[in-house]
């Protein structure tokens, strides 16, 4: 049996790696110091993730940009005043002179920092909600550096530049500090633009319905997103066996269980049911799911969400209809 | 299986109704599951609908259960008390209550099983405990004393108190005492643990045990096997060419075939040499012969048999066993200047060896009688013919009692002996036959071979087989071209030991009484023949020498005898007569214990007479006794003794290894404790606490400290170095200066000064490991104020200098210390530093004697009064009133401000002035001796070191360094200097103030030195 050691980690502990579950719970705003303690770290450390994935956020795709894009042959029917002479010149056919697509997109960007995002094992790198501000703040800061406007959802601010990842961090440690440690595990129910990018960085260990409810809240009102579920490698392969008392983070629910490699056959059942369930719901909307295990590094996922992020819109009438011609 | 359970019996055999109890206990165990492992798991939350589908693992691990029920069955047996074999100690009688008399041989025979037979006897006791019955412990090598009843506790410490002795015991002489504890205790049994061994030949122990029988009415068990792996050593013989040791095994035992190795060993216990022998079956005696040369041999001082661990083994050699006394007396008197024509040079290169050789210097019958004095055991007359009348009757009374008297023949003999000699002798009584010689003896003797003889020189016969000389052999080169000639009668073949090649006796020999009288035919010296010059010689008076005896024998027939003489010799004697006539005691030196070790005489041992011989006994146990020189060894067994096993026929006899009584209580709580804690230790592992809870990282820490504890406890080692730092032996004089001091100063150009007192002695007498922490390393010392800043800033700027110096220097000098001038020794440190403040009482009167003698033994002390910014002309700060105050009792010598030419200012670094953390300030030194008129030299000095150095400067505000290495405090330059260049001339100051401590006014004499290569060059 694989000897795995899960500490209890709260939220102020995913801040300050020391800390133990058993301490009594601190303050909220106890907590907030220690995540604004913690956050220089995890900006850095999202530094590095946005250096390493940088340059794969590009549109490629004609727009209404100023960059040059490509000159394509000009179709009939088409003004002619997008007709670029010089190159049409050169060769006595027609080119029309295409610009980069480069309307800045805005991302909303939310990461889950409730109580059970703060559970790492001995397996794992860093907590699920260290691991979760690094991944979101990372992407936040390659997708500025790329020129995009990012801001937390239901902040209501955006920015971008060079800046706009260490204004998401304090927007994170404001966020934190008003509400304290008590965050919500649901992404907030805001308006957002149409056309925005929505970015959830969670564990998701809500129920399917919930969590649904509130996607279709989003994806009505136009936004694309991307789900990133942050699981820590116990919660994948529960490695444990003999008599256990399973207890959630915060206390609230403790099951006693008499032989735990039993059980964790069910769990990975039910598990892989949720997980089925999630990638239902993301796809229902054209958001894409990316399962991240806190023992890879950020970088990895960060990686995938971007390349998934500068992939040709799939607009739900698009999804639906591919929907329906496959069915 | 039933015969094995046989053994077992129970106390309370009710109890083990509780055993059915135990498939109850195994139920309740069985669902009572160990605490489980408490795990934090997040997706608990979404996942708790879950339901565990089996529980089989909660219950209890089988190997727990049954570890739970082991447990609970030792417990219920324990309480049922079970005995093993419960009957055997107790049928010694029929009855277990009957009061027991534990009879135990503690002799040197039982060393050998000695814990069994400790075994054996608390077994009885414990077994006769147990019913209740008094005991009483009768050892049969202790010296015999009533005996009252005791508990078997008592009994059991006395046994374990008990150890064997280095004697055979003495079981009659404890027949009464025993006898009369049985009267008092009717219906008493007696159980006795023999060693089974006595001498052959004296069969009291048989008499003992029917003594015991009688005496118990029959109820006497004899326990004791035959010790047929116990030898035993009984004489060693110092042969002609080895020790032979003698050993033996009891008769009538069980023999099977036995070897081994004896060994020698000298008085330190460093081994000489070892000789195998070997034992065949039903063998009881064989001899091991240590091969060694003959001063080896005298060394030895002790034989044992190697991996025999009782006294019987062991047999301990004493003079008797060693070389003999050998007195030389020659007629002839001796010139020195020519030692080879000496008649007694070739007798005594031949004994020296192997022979302690005594040759007074004095008249012959004077030398016969101090060596009769001595004691020796061998008085060889070499050439001596006449001797006084009464000496003559000493010698052969010595004769008679023992002594080996060996005569050379000679030109004196030749003449004394013959046909007319007694007469010329002027002697009418004397006898014609001369009573010392062994033969009579005819005239002048023969030349053969001489130049105006027909005859050649005659060679040596082979020596007689049956004779002493047996075995060597006898060179044809030998020669004898004189000798003097035997009567021949009827006695002379008998008495002939050598003769030449024809037949005439060249030695012979007589026993008279006790003694022997041995004659050479030919001189001593090479004159008349080449047999002193052969190896032969050699052995043949070594054979003679072996065959002396002991020497202390002879005192008492010379004492006797002395008295009858007249003269001056027989007057002294007369007078030393009563003291050797009375053997003196000689106490016990070093005593053998049972299993054959050393151990100090125990208060029963008693002295031994000189003539003491005998077997080792209770007053008398075997060991060396009197002086090293002329001691005694008393062995366990004589030579010549005989082991008989003693014959228990007709009495209960039983093996030592008989089976007793053995409770199983005490064994099973033991086992029912280990499982406890192993159930706890599981309990632990399972439910995971050990790991998890803090409570279990407590523990652990708490087990560790506790474990470090005990091993502390257990190891002195570290609290015993702490304590002898205090020991006297580390007391230093008082003259005593660190190293790094120069030696204390001549006397200094200054008024003589009243001689201060001594500095207080408990500073000297109670040096502290912070004084030896000192002394191991040079370090520059501040003195403490009390104002924390300024201690802060002393000692940084001490660590600031002391860098300086380990960077610049050869000097590293370690951590400065802070020290308190009152308290701490000052002789440890080459500098002192002293900020002073204003404000602080001044310094006690011992701190200023301990100042004194410091600055007067070489030591430089720095007052620093820090206050340069402040001073104004005319006006006294505060440090400089304090300052005054200090110094005002204080014996200093008269100052001057430091000249430039001062060796202060050479002694590393070239120096105009001294500036710290200001450089204003004025800098005091002990003022120089005038400078000579025209005298132009570069740096002068004292004759050592100035005992002061006052400054105002603040050096060490200068030096001071913070932990990362950079300057403290800012300094205040006067616009010449950077604050660099400042710093940097500070810290100049300091090596140069250092190194002038260190080196004195080396720097000031190297300017002799162009003047002194000059003058070496011519």
């Amino acid at each position: 049996m694989a000897r795995v050691r899960a500490q209890a980690v709260s939220v102020a502990g995913v801040l300050a790696p020391g800390a133990r579950g058993d301490v009594a719970a601190p303050g909220a705003v106890e907590r907030a110091r220690d995540l604004a303690g913690r956050l220089p770290r995890i900006v850095l450390e999202a530094r590095r993730v946005a250096a390493s994935v940088a340059g794969v956020h590009g549109r490629r795709r004609a727009g209404v940009g100023e960059n040059f894009w490509q000159f394509r042959p000009y179709v009939p029917g088409e003004s002619a005043a997008r007709i670029d002479w010089r190159r049409s010149g050169r060769d006595g056919r027609l080119h029309v002179r295409q610009r980069e697509w480069e309307a800045a997109q805005t991302v909303w960007l939310w990461v889950n920092l409730s109580s059970s995002m703060g559970f790492r094992s001995s397996l794992a790198m860093d907590s699920k909600a260290g691991r979760a501000l690094t991944l979101g703040l990372g992407l936040a800061g390659a997708l500025a550096e790329a020129g995009e406007r990012v801001g937390l959802l239901g902040a209501g601010q955006t920015s971008g530049g060079s800046t706009a990842l260490e204004r998401l961090a304090g927007a994170c440690a404001l966020q934190l500090r008003e509400t304290g440690a008590d965050q919500p595990d649901l992404p907030p129910e805001v308006a957002v633009a149409r056309a925005a990018a929505i970015v959830l960085v969670s564990d998701f260990l809500n129920p399917p319905q919930m969590l649904a409810a509130r996607i279709r809240a989003l994806a009505h009102q136009g936004a694309r997103g991307h789900l990133a579920l942050i699981a820590d490698p116990v919660e994948e392969t529960f490695p444990f066996s003999g008599q256990v008392m399973l207890e959630t983070m915060d206390g609230a629910a403790r099951l006693r269980i008499g032989d735990a490699s039993g059980w964790g056959e069910g769990y990975r059942a039910a598990l892989a049911r949720h997980r089925a369930e999630l990638a239902e719901i993301a796809a229902r909307w054209g958001w894409s799911l990316t399962l991240h295990r806190t023992d890879r590094p950020a970088s990895e996922a960060a990686l995938r969400l971007l390349s998934l992020m500068g992939a040709p819109v799939t607009s739900r009438a698009d999804d639906l209809r591919a929907r329906g011609s496959g069915a | 299986m039933i015969g094995w359970f046989a053994g077992l019996s129970f106390a309370a055999p009710l109890t083990l109704l509780a055993l059915a109890a135990l498939p109850a206990i195994w139920l309740l165990l069985r669902v009572t599951p160990p605490a489980p492992r408490h795990l934090v798991f997040p997706p608990l939350k979404l996942f708790a609908h879950l339901q565990p589908r089996r529980e089989t693992p909660a219950r209890t691990p089988w190997w727990l259960t049954a570890l739970r029920l082991l447990l609970a069955a030792c417990v219920i047996l324990a309480v049922a008390g079970p005995v093993w074999n419960p009957r055997a100690g107790d049928d010694a009688a029929g009855q277990a209550s009957a009061p027991l008399a534990l009879v135990i041989d503690s002799g040197a025979a039982s060393a050998h099983d000695w814990a069994r037979r400790i075994d054996l006897a608390s077994r009885l006791a414990q077994a006769a405990g147990r019913a209740g019955a008094p005991i009483a412990l009768f050892a049969t090598a202790e010296a015999p004393t009533p005996q009252a009843p005791e508990t078997a506790a008592a009994i059991s410490r006395r046994l374990g108190a008990l150890a064997p002795q280095a004697f055979a015991p003495d079981r009659l002489a404890w027949r009464d005492h025993i006898r009369a504890w049985l009267q008092a205790h009717p219906g008493a049994r007696v159980a006795w643990i023999s060693d089974g061994v006595e001498l052959a030949g004296k069969p009291a122990s048989r008499q003992f045990a029917s003594d015991l029988t009688d005496a118990s009415g029959g109820r006497l068990i004899i326990y004791g096997d035959a010790p047929a792996a116990a030898l035993a050593l009984a004489g060693v013989v110092n042969g002609a060419d080895g020790l032979e040791a003698r050993i033996i095994r009891p008769a009538g035992a069980a023999l099977g075939p036995a070897q081994g190795v004896a060994r020698a060993l000298d008085m330190r216990g460093l081994p000489l040499g070892e000789g195998a022998f070997s034992l065949a079956s039903g063998e009881v005696e064989t001899q091991a012969r240590i091969n060694l040369p003959i001063e080896m041999r005298n060394r030895a001082a002790r034989i044992d048999i190697v991996g025999q661990q009782t006294a019987q083994a062991v047999t301990l050699l004493d003079r008797r066993n060693q070389r003999r006394r050998v007195g030389l007396v020659t007629g002839v008197t001796a010139d020195l200047a020519q030692p080879l024509l000496s008649p007694t040079w070739y007798v005594d290169r031949a004994l020296a060896p192997t022979a302690e050789i005594r040759e007074p210097r004095m008249g012959a019958s004077a030398a016969i009688g101090a060596l009769i004095d001595e004691q020796a055991s061998v008085i060889i007359l070499a050439d001596v013919g006449g001797l006084e009348p009464a000496m003559r009757q000493r010698l052969e009374a010595w004769v008679r009692a023992g002594g080996v008297l060996v005569r050379f023949a000679g030109p004196r003999l030749a003449a004394a002996a013959g046909p007319d000699g007694g007469s010329a002798a002027g002697d009418g009584a004397h006898d014609p036959r001369d009573r010392l010689l062994p033969v009579r003896l005819r005239g002048d003797g023969r030349s053969l071979g001489g130049a105006l003889s027909w005859e050649t020189p005659k060679t040596l016969a082979p020596f007689n087989r049956e004779g002493p000389f047996a075995g060597i052999d006898a060179p044809a080169e030998i020669t004898v071209r004189r000798q003097l000639l035997a009567e021949p009668d009827g006695d002379l073949p008998g008495r002939t030991w050598a003769s030449l090649a024809d037949g005439t006796p060249v030695v012979t020999a007589r026993r008279d009484g006790e003694g022997l009288l041995v004659l050479f035919h030919v001189t001593a010296d090479p004159s008349w023949s080449s047999l002193p010059m052969s190896g032969a010689f050699v052995q043949m008076l070594q054979r003679i020498v072996a065959m002396a005896p002991d020497t202390t024998t002879l005192e008492r027939p010379a004492g006797e005898n002395a008295g009858q003489n007249a003269g001056q010799n027989a007057e002294e004697a007369g007078e030393d007569a009563p003291a050797l006539a009375r053997p003196a005691a000689l106490p016990p030196r070093r005593i053998l214990d049972g299993f054959g070790l050393w151990r100090d005489p125990p208060a029963t041992a008693r002295g031994v007479a000189a003539d003491f011989a005998g077997r080792a006994s209770l007053a008398h146990p075997a060991g060396f006794y009197g002086p090293v020189a002329a001691g005694r060894a008393v062995n366990v067994l004589e030579t010549g003794d005989a082991l008989a096993a003693i014959d228990f026929s007709g009495f209960e006899a039983r093996s030592l290894s008989a089976r007793t009584a053995r409770e199983l209580r005490d064994p099973l709580l033991l086992l029912a404790l280990g499982l406890f804690l192993a159930d706890c230790l599981a309990t632990l592992l399972l439910g995971g606490g050990l790991w998890r809870r803090r409570l279990g990282k407590t523990a652990a820490l708490t087990a560790l400290a506790l474990a470090a504890g005990l091993w502390t406890a257990a190891s002195p080692g570290p609290a015993r170095a702490q304590g002898m730092l205090n020991t006297p032996q580390y007391q230093l004089p008082d003259s005593w200066r660190p190293p790094g001091q120069p030696p204390a100063p001549t006397p200094r150009a200054r008024p003589p000064a009243p001689k201060p007192p001594s500095p207080p002695r408990t500073a000297v007498n109670g040096f502290t490991a912070r004084d030896l922490d000192a002394a191991m390393e040079t370090r520059l010392a501040y003195v403490i104020t009390g104002d924390a800043q300024v201690d802060a800033v002393s000692r940084a700027g001490l660590i600031g200098l002391g860098e300086a110096l380990a960077q610049r220097t050869s000097f590293e000098p370690a951590e400065p210390a802070g020290v308190n001038p009152s308290t701490d020794e000052l002789a440890f440190y080459p500098v002192l530093y002293w900020p002073v403040v204003a404000g602080r009482p001044a310094p006690d009167a011992a701190a200023l004697r301990k100042l004194d003698s410091y600055m007067k033994g070489g030591g430089l002390v720095i007052f620093d009064t820090r206050d340069a910014m402040t001073a104004r002309p005319g006006v006294t700060t505060p440090e400089g009133a304090q300052l005054q105050r200090m110094l005002r009792t204080l014996d200093l010598p008269a100052l001057e401000p430091a000249p430039q030419d001062h060796v202060l200012g050479k002694a590393f670094y070239l120096l105009d002035n001294f500036p710290g953390r200001y450089s204003r300030g004025q800098t005091w030194v002990e003022a120089l001796p005038r400078r000579a008129n025209g005298e132009r030299v570069p740096a002068r000095g004292g004759d050592g070191v100035t005992p002061v150095i006052i400054t105002s400067n603040d050096w060490a505000a200068a030096w001071a360094v913070d932990a990362s290495g950079l300057p403290m405090l800012p300094l205040t330059t006067d616009g010449h200097d950077s604050e660099e260049r400042q710093r940097e001339l500070a810290l100049r100051v300091g090596v140069n103030v250092v190194i002038h401590a260190l080196t004195g006014n080396y720097k000031a004499d190297q300017v002799h030195l162009p003047a002194l290569l000059r003058r070496l060059g011519q």
